[in-house]
């Protein structure tokens, strides 16, 4: 027996073996291997298993084999491949005037991130600035944008929504300070008196609207304008709003407002309208106060200084309002409405008579 | 016969004003160039020869990435992350080995990736080959290897087939490393030393490796006996 013989034993020599089969082995092994395997049965047949378990391995097709025996999965690889090259070779043309692409590159590799980052400062403006910025518009006593508002052009008007109206009678002004919140292209907060031209547009085109604005808008836009009835724009609005506002309490307002001028032609006539056919009984109570008050010469209001004196019906115009009076009296449903019309035709009889 | 894509980039790359006969001639050059000075031309931005490297090398690539993988889409992923990693870092080769050692350790480190993510998430197992692996009646792998050899039976055929979805299952249960070892010595035909070079480890690593693969192999075919 050789010194190399003795030496190896199955214990050595059938570690090897794998190795063996897939000729790994030094020389020195491959010599100690085949020295043993003339002596060991036992390592011989191991041997024989690892050479048949090692062709089994080799000669099994493939997953390759299988799904890209024809080569088109090469051919796809390749072509998607060719496409993405093209796409690192392109010139990042983008790159250069896209503002912030650090932070989107950032934020499109770390989404979850980014969400957070999003709604942290979502939270930060909304508690933060929204109110700061209140504060801000709230020290200088001022509306958002302007005290003195440009004149809105048609379109603006056309689209313009009404938040709110604030009226406040500050002592040292006769005018009540109005300010409105609106909506037109953008937000803003309208400051003024109705003395200004361009706030009486606004709140005419409000009283005129019915459909646009609600009645309570409506009422408010009445009570900052009823002071300057004497201008034309606005005692128009008030004529038809007195007409054709569908809500009683504007129409009720729009008399109301036109008292001082309830001797003028239009008005009388708008007075007289309202007792025939308006339907709400508040709005023709105030409508016949308006006119017997005209025709006593002028209301307990109607004593302004240098005021022209009310001129008093007559000819077809008298004949119109007692002709009213008589139908008021005889078939109006509302007793006082019928009262009234009796008493101020009790007026009118001797001033005929006179 | 059209130019090949890679021919017209060669082209491209030569600013092909004037000079299309120089161009053609560099394009059908390339195929003759050996691997060294190929990747120095891919190195100075040619990417026809980037594009030859590619085609000298996918098949084998592709091949290797399917036998791990077990699935076509998975192996296209491995395909396309490893040559586009490739195409990125080429210029940080330096030839300290070869490029074919080079891009298989890209690649088997790409597919060590993609079996590690899928060794998380079992539910994106490889679907199994063959489900009748439970019939009764086939008990003794060595008995139907001596079987399996070529011939036109078609009942060894069947046997055949059953016999490579049987490894392919014994195959998953093998760590991703070994997986890479045993296809890579068995399947690629390289060299421990080689693989110990592609995966940036020792001889003697790989050879542990393959010693428990096969160990693992042979308990889990053998338990069918």
């Amino acid at each position: 027996m050789s010194p190399l013989e003795k030496k190896s034993s199955c214990k050595d020599v059938a570690p090897l073996l794998v190795f063996y089969v897939c000729d790994e082995v030094s020389e020195n092994e491959r010599e100690l291997i085949e020295v043993h395997l003339t002596s060991c049965t036992a390592c011989s047949e191991q041997l024989a298993e690892e050479k048949e378990f090692h062709s089994a391995l080799t000669s099994a097709s493939q997953a390759a084999d299988h799904f890209d025996s024809s080569g088109i999965l090469l051919s796809q690889c390749r072509s998607e491949l060719a496409e993405a090259l093209d796409d690192l070779s392109a010139p990042p043309l983008q790159e250069h005037w896209r503002p912030f692409g650090w932070l989107r590159r950032w934020m499109a590799l770390r989404p979850a991130w980014s969400g957070a980052l999003l709604v942290l400062v979502g939270i930060a403006l909304g508690t933060q600035l929204v109110p700061w910025m209140q504060r801000n518009s709230r020290d200088t006593g001022q509306a958002m944008n302007v005290r003195a508002p440009q004149a809105l052009t048609p379109d603006q008007l056309r689209n313009m929504v009404v938040g709110g109206i604030n009226i406040s009678t500050s002592s040292g002004s006769e005018a009540p300070t109005v300010q409105l919140q609106v909506s037109a292209e953008q937000p803003m907060v309208l400051t003024g008196t109705a003395d200004d031209s361009r706030m009486r547009q606004v709140l005419t085109y409000v009283v005129e609207n019915t459909d646009r604005f609600d009645a309570e808008k409506r009422l408010d836009c009445l009570e900052a304008l009823k002071a300057q009835a004497q201008d034309l724009q606005v005692r128009n609005a008030f004529l038809l709003a007195a007409r054709k506002d569908q809500n009683p309490a504007v129409r009720l307002k729009a008399v109301e407002a036109l008292r001082d001028a309830a001797s003028e032609d239009e008005v009388r006539q708008m007075l007289l309208d309202a007792l025939e056919h308006d339907n709400n009984p508040g709005v023709r109570v105030e409508a016949l106060n308006s006119l017997v008050g005209s025709l006593d010469g002028g209301g307990p209001d109607n004593g302004t200084a240098g005021a022209a004196p009310a001129p008093s019906p007559d000819g077809e115009d008298l004949d119109r309002v007692v002709r009213v009076l008589q139908q008021l009296e005889r078939r109006d449903p509302n007793r006082y409405v019928r009262l009234r019309s009796a008493a101020a035709l009790r007026q009118l009889g001797p001033r005929e008579v006179q | 016969m059209p130019l090949p894509r890679w021919a017209l980039a060669l082209a491209d790359d030569h600013g092909c004003s004037g000079s299309t006969n120089a161009a053609l001639a560099s394009v059908t050059s390339l195929p003759n160039l050996d691997e060294r000075a190929l990747v120095a031309r891919a190195q100075a931005g040619s990417r026809a020869a980037f594009e030859e490297l590619v085609r000298r090398f996918d098949r084998d690539v592709l091949r290797l990435a399917l036998n791990l993988m077990k699935r076509p889409e998975d192996a296209r992923d491995v395909y396309q992350e490893a040559f586009l990693k490739v195409y990125r870092n080429l210029h940080r080769f330096r030839f300290e080995c070869s490029f074919y050692t080079w891009l298989y350790r890209i690649v088997t480190n790409v597919c060590l990736d993609h079996l590690r993510r899928r060794q998380a998430r079992p539910e994106d197992q490889a679907p199994e080959l063959n489900s009748n692996h439970h019939e009764e009646g086939i008990t003794d792998f060595f008995e139907r290897q001596r079987e399996h050899r070529p011939t036109l039976d078609p009942e060894r055929v069947l046997i055949g087939q059953e016999i490579k979805s049987r490894i392919t299952r014994a195959m998953e249960r093998l760590s991703p490393r070994e997986r890479v070892v045993f296809e890579m010595k068995h399947y690629q035909g390289l060299k421990l030393r080689a693989i110990g070079d592609v995966l940036g480890t020792t001889e003697e690593t790989v050879k542990n490796s393959l010693f428990r693969a096969t160990r693992k192999l042979r308990n889990e075919l053998g338990g069918l006996r």
